[in-house]
C-alpha cells in the first residue's frame, strides 16, 4: 500500500497540513469512523429543521399540485373534485385578466429592480466612504428594511392622502405642481407611484446592505494597482468595483427579483389592486382565487404557474451571473 | 458517552420540533379540534366572532350571562382577525377543512349563501317573524334559512342642520344645498363626502344612491341598466361636474367620510348611524346633525342601503340544539335592546325597537323607520367574486374624469359580473 503524503488527496479530499501522512494512515479507519458519526449527527442536527419544512412548505406544495390538476371550487359542496387534466392551466394562461397581471408584474419587477440597484449601489458606495456619523447612517438605513411591510405600506398610504399626508405637504410647502393631488384611486400612473415608492423605500436598504457587504471584501491593493495606472473614478468603478462587486449584485438581484415577482402586501394595502384593475399582480389574482372566489384548483394553477416563473428567471440568473473562469 | 449525549440531544432536538409543530397544528384557531363533551358532561361550544373593542367585550359579557344561566353549556368566544377578509378565510379554512369547531360563526350578512353553497351551513330554527324582513333575506338560500339576523345597519344621507335648514327632497337639491353650504362657510372642504375607495363600503354607499334612481343589483345577470347608469353617474358628477365632492373622496373609506362629516369638514355625508356618536369638532354638536333617507329621483324611492350581521350553525357540529339556545338568547329582545343602548348596534329583531330604547336616544326611532325600507345587497353564494368586480368598476368610473365613464364601466363590467354570478352558464 503506497504512504500517502501530506500533500496528496485522500478520497477527493485534500489532506490535512500540519500532520504526519504514517501517523494519518494508521488513525484512518478510526477518522472514517469518526467522518461517519459526524456526518449522522449533522443529519440528525438538519433533521428538525427537513421536517418542518417538508410539513410547512413540501406538502402544500405537493397539495397545490394536485389541486392545480382537478376541479376544486369549494363555492358549491355538490361541484366535481375531479382530475381535469391541465384545464386549469389553460383557463389561467388564456385568461385576460391574468395576462394583464403578468404584464404588470415584469414591468414592476423590472423597474423595482433597475431602480433598486441604481439608488442602492449609490447608497452602498456612499456608506462605504469614511465620514463622520458612518455609523450612525449604516444602521439607520436599516430601519425601512426592518419594518414589516404591512406596516411600512400603511405609512406609505397615509402619507400619500391628499389631504392629511406629509406628500401633499412637503409638495404644498414648495409650491410643487403636484400638490393637491389623489395620489390613490383616481389616477393609474400616481397610484403606480405610490406603490414603486413605497416598495423601494422597503426594499432599497436590502440591496445597499448586500452590496456594501460585497464593497467591503474587495481589498485596497486592487484600487491603489488601479490608482497607480492613473484609472480615473469611473474607470476604477467600471474595471474594478462592478467586476469585484458581481457575486453581491447576483445575491441583490436575485432576491430583490423573487420579492418583486411575488410582490402582494404593498399593493394589497395601498390599493386594492385599484384603480379598477389597473395595479392587480399575479399574487393578488392569486389571493383572489383562493380566498374570495375559493377556487382552489384555478388557485393552485396560479400558483404553480408563479413557482415555475420565479424558478425560471432564478436559473437565468443564475447562468447570468455565474463566475467567469479566473474571475 | 460525548457522541452518545450529541446523539441524544439532536434525537430530543428533532422530537422537540415535531412535537411543536404537531402542538401548533392542533391548536390553531379556528380550525382546531372539535367542540368538547367534557368530563362533567357540560357541552363546550366555539362561538367564532370578528368583533373587537367594544362590541367583542360587550359579547364577551353576554356569552358569561348565558354560561352562568345554562350550566350544562360553556361557550368559548373565538376571537379571530377583525379584518373581513382574514376572517372570511379563516373560518372558510376550518370549514373547508372539515372542523367542526367554530360550531357558531357571526359574520357579515354576504357571507352566509357562499357557506351555504358550500354545503358548511347548518339550516337555523329562528323565527321568522321577529326579524327585520330584508335582513332576514340575506339569510334564504334555496329556499331555507341559514342564519339568523343578529344586529343590522342602515347607511343614509347625514347633513348639517345648521347649515341646511330644510332637508333636501330631491338629488338635485342635495347639490345645490352643498353648493351653497360651500359658498356660506368658509371651514367646509367638501360640500359632500362618500365612500369612493375600492372596498365593500363603496358598494354600499352606491346602493344608498341606486335606491333612490330606482336602480338594483339584484339581477346579476344584467345590471347595465338606465337606473344603475344614473346612480353611478349622479356619483361621478359630484367629483368632476358639480365638484362639491373632492377627488380625495376616491380614498375615502366610511371611517374618513364619517370624520370630516363629525369635524364640520362636509356639509352632507352618506354614512352609517355611528357618525351620531362624534366625537364632534370645530363647533359642531350632535344637535348640528341630522339622518335622512337619501332624496328619490323621479321613479326611485328613498335610498337607504342595508347592512348587519348574522349567526351560522356550522354544519358539522354536534352541540345543534346548545348554539340554537345561544342563538335564541342573543336574539332575545331584551338582549338585543341592551345590546343597541351599550355598543350602538342596531337591533335584528323588530320587537326591541321599544320605549326603553327610544328612550335612550330617538337615533333608534330614525334608524327603525329606515331599516323598514333599506335595500339588502344581492344574495348570492358568487356575491364576493361580484363584489370585486363590482369595486373595480365603480373605482375605474371614478378613475376617470370623462362624464361617460360610468355608462362606460357598467358596459364593460356587466359581461364578468353576469359571467362571475354565474358561472355554470358560461
Amino acid at each position: 500500500m503506497a504512504v500517502e503524503t501530506p500533500s496528496s488527496p485522500v478520497n477527493g479530499r485534500p489532506a490535512r497540513a500540519g500532520r504526519p501522512a504514517l501517523g494519518r494512515r494508521m488513525i484512518k479507519p478510526v477518522g472514517h469512523a469518526r467522518e461517519r458519526n459526524d456526518r449522522r449527527l449533522g443529519y440528525l442536527m438538519v433533521a428538525p429543521a427537513i421536517i418542518l419544512l417538508l410539513i410547512v412548505t413540501g406538502y402544500p406544495l405537493v397539495y397545490n399540485v394536485w389541486n392545480s390538476f382537478h376541479n376544486d371550487n369549494q363555492t358549491f359542496a355538490t361541484s366535481p373534485r375531479n382530475f381535469n387534466g391541465v384545464q386549469n392551466y389553460n383557463k389561467v394562461l388564456t385568461s385576460s385578466i391574468w395576462q394583464s397581471a403578468l404584464e404588470r408584474t415584469l414591468v414592476f419587477t423590472v423597474v423595482s429592480i433597475v431602480f433598486d440597484v441604481v439608488v442602492g449601489l449609490s447608497l452602498a458606495l456612499m456608506m462605504h466612504r469614511k465620514f463622520r456619523g458612518r455609523g450612525l447612517l449604516r444602521a439607520s438605513v436599516l430601519i425601512p428594511w426592518a419594518m414589516p411591510t404591512v406596516v411600512s405600506a400603511l405609512l406609505w398610504k397615509t402619507m400619500f392622502d391628499p389631504r392629511n399626508g406629509f406628500v401633499d405637504y412637503i409638495l404644498g410647502a414648495f409650491h410643487a405642481p403636484w400638490s393637491n393631488l389623489v395620489w390613490i384611486g383616481q389616477s393609474v400612473p400616481r397610484a403606480w407611484t405610490a406603490i414603486f415608492v413605497a416598495d423601494s423605500w422597503k426594499n432599497i436598504p436590502f440591496v445597499a446592505i448586500i452590496l456594501l457587504a460585497g464593497l467591503q471584501v474587495i481589498p485596497n491593493e486592487v484600487y491603489e494597482a488601479a490608482k497607480m495606472d492613473g484609472a480615473s473614478w469611473w474607470q476604477t468603478f467600471r474595471r474594478v468595483t462592478l467586476p469585484m462587486l458581481k457575486p453581491a449584485l447576483s445575491v441583490a438581484v436575485i432576491f430583490r427579483t423573487l420579492q418583486a415577482l411575488l410582490v402582494f402586501d404593498v399593493v394589497y394595502i395601498m390599493t386594492g389592486g385599484g384603480p379598477g384593475t389597473s395595479t392587480e399582480v399575479l399574487s393578488y389574482l392569486n389571493f383572489r382565487e383562493f380566498i374570495i372566489d375559493t377556487d382552489y384548483g384555478i388557485g393552485g394553477a396560479m400558483s404553480i404557474m408563479l413557482i415555475v416563473l420565479a424558478l425560471v428567471v432564478s436559473f437565468i440568473y443564475v447562468r447570468v451571473f455565474r463566475p467567469t473562469r479566473g474571475a | 458517552m460525548k457522541k452518545s449525549v450529541r446523539r441524544t440531544g439532536a434525537i430530543a432536538l428533532a422530537a422537540a420540533t415535531v412535537a411543536t409543530a404537531a402542538a401548533c397544528s392542533s391548536s390553531s384557531s379556528p380550525s382546531g379540534g372539535a367542540a368538547a363533551q367534557s368530563t362533567s358532561g357540560q357541552q363546550v361550544i366555539t362561538f367564532a366572532i370578528s368583533g373587537l373593542g367594544a362590541e367583542g367585550t360587550y359579547l364577551e359579557k353576554q356569552v358569561d350571562e348565558f354560561n352562568s344561566a345554562n350550566p350544562n353549556i360553556k361557550v368559548v368566544v373565538d376571537t379571530d382577525s377583525s379584518n373581513s377578509t382574514v376572517f372570511l378565510s379563516q373560518v372558510n379554512n376550518a370549514f373547508a377543512a372539515g372542523a367542526s369547531s367554530p360550531d357558531l360563526v357571526e359574520s357579515d350578512v354576504t357571507y352566509t349563501a357562499k357557506w351555504a353553497a358550500g354545503g358548511y351551513l347548518a339550516p337555523v330554527s329562528c323565527p321568522q317573524s321577529a326579524f327585520n324582513a330584508a335582513m332576514w333575506s340575506t339569510g334564504t338560500f334555496q329556499g331555507k334559512q341559514y342564519s339568523c339576523p343578529f344586529f343590522l345597519n342602515v347607511e343614509g344621507l347625514w347633513y348639517r342642520k345648521d347649515l341646511i335648514k330644510t332637508p333636501p327632497t330631491t338629488p338635485a337639491q342635495v347639490v345645490s344645498d352643498a353648493q351653497l353650504a360651500m359658498k356660506e362657510d368658509p371651514k367646509l372642504k367638501e360640500g359632500f363626502a362618500f365612500e369612493a375607495s375600492q372596498y365593500e363600503g363603496e358598494i354600499t354607499s352606491f346602493m344608498v344612491l341606486d335606491k333612490a334612481f330606482g336602480g338594483s343589483l339584484n339581477n346579476l345577470a344584467n345590471i347595465d341598466t338606465p337606473a344603475n347608469v344614473a346612480a353611478l353617474s349622479y356619483l361621478h358628477s359630484l367629483i368632476y361636474s358639480s365638484k362639491v365632492a373632492p377627488a380625495a373622496v376616491t380614498g375615502y373609506t366610511e371611517g374618513q367620510t364619517g370624520n370630516d362629516f363629525d369635524n364640520g369638514f362636509a356639509a352632507f355625508a352618506i354614512n352609517w348611524p355611528y357618525v351620531a356618536s362624534g366625537p364632534f369638532s370645530n363647533g359642531v354638536t350632535a344637535a348640528d346633525i341630522g339622518y335622512i333617507p337619501f332624496p328619490a329621483a323621479s321613479g326611485g324611492q328613498p335610498g337607504v342601503a342595508l347592512g348587519g350581521s348574522v349567526l351560522s350553525i356550522n354544519a358539522k357540529t354536534s352541540h345543534i340544539a346548545a348554539v340554537n339556545k345561544l342563538i335564541a338568547f342573543l336574539t332575545s329582545p331584551a338582549q338585543q335592546t341592551a345590546r343597541a343602548i351599550a355598543v350602538s348596534d342596531a337591533p335584528a329583531v323588530n320587537a326591541a325597537y321599544n320605549a326603553t330604547l327610544f328612550k335612550a336616544s330617538s337615533l333608534w326611532q330614525t334608524v327603525q323607520s329606515f331599516a323598514a325600507q333599506a335595500a339588502a345587497r344581492p344574495v348570492s353564494p358568487y356575491y364576493l367574486t361580484v363584489s370585486a368586480d363590482l369595486q373595480e368598476m365603480m373605482s375605474s368610473a371614478y378613475a376617470s374624469s370623462s362624464s361617460s365613464a360610468p355608462a362606460t364601466a357598467f358596459k364593460t363590467y356587466a359581461p364578468t359580473v353576469a359571467q362571475d354570478a354565474n358561472p355554470a352558464a358560461s
